[in-house]
């Protein structure tokens, strides 16, 4: 048994900090772990070249110097199914390889840290078999000891330590118990006792062979580690870096040939591998547990096909009490009350969202209309403040107006994830969504777009297969996300005046409906004709009931709105500003700005002799000099968008929005909508010359007074519904076209999915359009 | 643990054994053999169901698709679709001393 001490110096010696890597099933209690070793002392960002997170910490060891800690995404098998778990596998895998993998790119790494739940030790343990077969230095925290033995399962964690020959730590995470033995031990990880797998003997013969061949191949390696490999070649997963390519293509054939002739004497490699694994497993299951206090599941003696019996302890029986967690499922996943507790939840969490963050959004708008306007003040006029208040603070504050709503959904998901609930509403929704070719676990997908598609589009990685998943991501973007609520609250609040406040609201509310349909039959039309073939899975784990922790609730949150912040004050303020360059360049000359302002002049001040004041709508207070100059100001401003880069863009693509009821103006907010939805409701502001951006009332007034060159007014009912039918459909979000394109690994679906979502939007826009005015709307 | 609710299984593998998805609510049974595709097969065996395997069908969600069944002591759903891979063999009432949580 070889301890760290050999890599340790070198590493030392080159002055690198140690390296360990915490690796456990989902649901095992890592994450509790993780954030009860490293503390506050952890940063999140994604693993190199894909979007799985790549959660770092830091711990001091007891001899002073610093360690990094990696936790590594929960996975139940080394052979991996989704992205996650791939990404744990390369980099417990491709430190060792040449490939470059996700693996090879995190780089080494001096031991794994294995979590093992306890109170589930038969599958945990799993994993640990096949992390001792990788030869690497290792350490068992072992956590839930508390609830296996109020299960009457008494686990010692010393013998366990003596079976598996690595330090074993028992840990109860949440109260930071056996913590500090954890960080003891680490420097002390050793290479566990080899498998001495009971497999077959016939495929014993093979395995031996095999590794012989390897050995011969590859001069140097070790019997053991040759073994291991000879036994991956045999279960058809050869190639992980370990050795090189050209000499996997040559023991390929041999490999072909040996699996052949087992399975003609009936033996599945596969199968005899993973029971073999699991036979380990109840042995070392056996010689962990006091004796006398519990009771495994006996495998009948002769069924496996080997005669090799684990010793087990003597049953003691007990019938099986009615956990806790059946209890509240016999509730929660009933077929009446669970569906109900459900549609409960779901309307709690969209009430929340939707109402509870209000005032703070308010808050955070008037915030960043101070500052804009403030710094702008400082400033002084010109292009500079204009830049500054309108481009930088304008439109980052529009996006992080969005933060108390992400925060809120990212409060919800946690604590339903953490409480194990959500696996019971994948578990619920799954023949519902089955139907139209997704999947249960895409549900927690589709309910993070209602808050931004790129969260849920990233949250679609635990689906393993790869034909749902694409289905996922391409109909995520039709939920309707929190970008488009301004927009539809500006349409509806203006076009609906004399709509009662439940029938706004049914608006609302059918416009989500519209999205989630649009969904569905997109995802339907996918799995019939697109995406066919391959295989579609559901294996979820219910895991039991627990009260969520408020601190990983609480980073879990932190980490994901700050993700969102950061993407704000990057991406989002290059486009906004290079937006508002394009709306604002060229700038009037002088001599343009006073023929304008003459005729404005001419024509507002006829306006204000015609009407009372209290017509005029905007400010009744106002003298009416004091409004006509204003008007004026408003109208020098939007003849100002008109002739920018973005009014001529506007009114060339004047011609092909014109059919779904839409003047230049819209045309040009359309554009303005790509840098980020919300950005509509400014534009709107900027170009039908209401002034103030604050206040909808005075837009509303300018929207309705608009009219066509022949007469006609611009804003009808047909039009609002037009819109609105094209901002649920339409794919306008150039962040979420980039989270598609990192994700599906090319240019294809996006580009298709863009297309698509815009020409079904066009399409049903203009239907929409064309048959309201049809019938006098 | 009750006995099979299923008696007229018509699984082709025989009249003492059925598939999993024929499994009644409540009922234990014991893996005989897994089948289908070969990443589905390693998964459904790795998440426990090898050979010699107590399983217990623990309810059918509300719309009869997926199942939730215990094994190796947690629980795990499962869409029929997947499980009628895994031949079993339904306990009768007392055939397993105890499928207490491990």
């Amino acid at each position: 048994m070889t301890t760290l001490s050999g890599q340790q110096s070198t590493r030392l010696a080159l002055g690198k900090a140690r390296v360990f890597l915490l690796a456990g099933n989902p649901n095992s209690g890592k994450t509790t772990l993780f954030n009860a070793l490293t503390g506050l002392r952890q940063k999140v960002a994604n693993y190199p070249g894909v979007t799985v997170e790549k959660k770092t910490g830091r711990v001091r060891l007891p001899d002073g110097s610093d360690a990094t800690i990696i936790d590594l995404p929960g996975t139940y098998s080394l052979i991996s199914r989704s992205p996650d778990e791939r990404v744990a596998s390369d980099v417990i895998r491709g430190a060792r390889g040449t490939s470059g993998n996700v693996g090879a790119a995190v780089g080494d790494f001096d031991a794994i840290v294995a979590v093992v739940d306890a109170s589930n030790l038969g599958r945990n343990l799993y994993l640990v078999s096949q992390l001792v077969e990788e030869g690497r230095p290792l350490v068992v925290a072992l956590t839930m000891t508390d609830i296996a033995e109020r299960r009457g399962l008494n686990i010692s964690a010393e013998r366990l330590a003596e079976v598996l020959g690595v330090p074993v730590i028992g840990i109860v995470g949440h109260k930071k118990v056996g913590v500090e033995e954890l960080v003891g031990v680490l420097g002390h990880a050793r290479i566990a006792r080899g498998l001495e797998l009971d497999v077959p003997a016939a495929m014993r013969l093979e395995m031996v062979e095999l590794a012989e061949a390897i050995q011969a191949a590859v001069p140097g390696l070790a019997g053991g580690r040759a073994l291991a490999v000879a036994e991956r070649f045999l279960v058809g997963e050869p190639s992980d870096g370990e050795i090189k390519e050209a000499v996997v293509e040559r023991i390929k054939p041999l490999a072909a040939a040996a699996v052949a002739r087992l399975a003609s004497v009936g033996i599945d490699p596969v199968q005899a591998d993973v029971e073999a694994h699991y036979r380990w497993v109840e042995r070392v299951t056996a010689g962990a547990l006091v004796p006398g206090c519990a009771v495994l599941e006996l495998p009948p003696a002769g069924a496996s096909g080997s005669g090799v019996g684990p010793t087990m302890l003597p049953p003691v029986a007990v019938r099986p009490k009615r956990t806790l967690t059946q209890r509240i499922d016999r509730w929660l996943v009933h077929r009446v009350w669970g569906f109900v507790f459900f549609a409960a939840v779901m309307g709690l969490l969209f009430v929340s969202i939707f109402s509870f963050a209000g005032p703070l959004m308010d808050g955070i708008k008037t915030a960043f209309d101070w500052i804009g306007g403030t710094l702008a003040g400082w400033i002084g006029p010109g292009v500079l403040a204009d830049l500054v208040r309108d481009g930088v603070i304008g439109g980052v504050g529009g996006v992080l107006v969005f933060v108390p709503q992400i925060a809120l959904l990212f409060l919800f998901l946690s604590i339903l994830e953490d409480s194990g609930y959500l696996a019971r509403a994948a578990f619920l929704m799954d023949r519902v969504l089955g139907r139209v070719g997704l999947n249960g676990k895409s549900f927690i997908p589709l309910l993070s777009s209602f808050a931004c598609a790129i969260p849920g589009i990233m949250a679609t990685r635990t689906i393993e297969s790869r034909k749902e998943r694409l289905a996922t991501i391409l109909v995520a973007p039709f939920m309707s996300c929190s970008a488009r609520l301004p927009v539809y609250t500006l349409l509806i609040t203006t076009f609906f005046t004399q709509w009662s406040a439940w029938g706004r609201a049914g608006i609302m509310l059918s416009l989500y409906a519209l999205g989630v349909v649009a969904a569905g039959l997109t995802a339907w039309g996918l799995s019939r004709w697109m995406l066919r073939g391959g295989s579609t899975t559901f294996i979820l784990e219910l895991p039991p009931y627990k009260v969520p922790q408020a601190g990983t609730v609480l980073r879990h949150v932190w980490s994901n709105t700050k993700q969102f912040i950061v993407r704000a004050g990057t991406t989002i303020l290059a486009i906004s500003v290079l937006l508002w360059a394009l709306a604002y360049f060229p700038m009037p000359t002088a001599a343009e700005r006073e023929a304008r302002a003459t005729v404005a002049r001419a024509a507002w001040e006829v306006e204000a002799s015609r009407h009372p004041v209290d017509d005029r709508g905007m400010i009744e207070e106002m003298r009416p000099a004091d409004w006509v100059d204003a008007r004026v100001e408003a109208v020098l401003e939007s003849e100002h968008r008109r002739h920018s880069f973005a009014g001529m863009f506007g009114r060339g693509i004047e011609p092909v929005i014109r059919p779904l009821g839409y003047d230049w103006k819209i045309g040009v907010g359309l554009v303005g909508a790509f840098a980020a939805r919300e950005v509509f409701v400014s534009t709107m502001s900027i170009t039908y010359a209401a002034g103030n951006a604050e206040n909808t009332v005075p837009l509303a007034q300018a929207m309705r007074a608009a009219r066509f060159a022949d007469g006609r007014p611009v804003w009808t009912t047909a039009t609002a519904v037009s819109l609105l039918v094209w901002f649920v459909l339409a794919m306008q979000c150039m962040s979420t076209v980039a989270v598609v394109r990192r994700e599906t690994g090319g240019w294809v679906w996006p580009v298709a999915m863009t297309l698509y979502m815009n020409g079904v939007a066009y399409v049903a826009a203009l239907v929409c359009y064309q048959g309201l005015r049809h019938f006098g709307w | 643990m009750k006995e099979c609710e299923n008696p007229s299984c018509d699984s082709p593998t025989g009249p003492e054994r059925c598939r999993l998805n024929q499994l009644g609510v409540g009922c234990g049974a014991r893996v005989v053999a897994v089948e289908g595709e070969a990443g589905l097969r390693r998964r459904l065996l790795e998440m426990g169901f090898c050979g010699g395997a107590t399983v217990e069908c623990i309810r059918r969600a509300p719309l009869g698709d997926p199942i939730e069944f215990r094994v190796r002591g947690y629980h795990l759903s499962l869409r029929g679709d997947q499980a009628k891979h895994v031949t079993v063999e339904p306990l009768g009432d007392g055939a397993v001393a105890d499928s207490r949580a491990t």
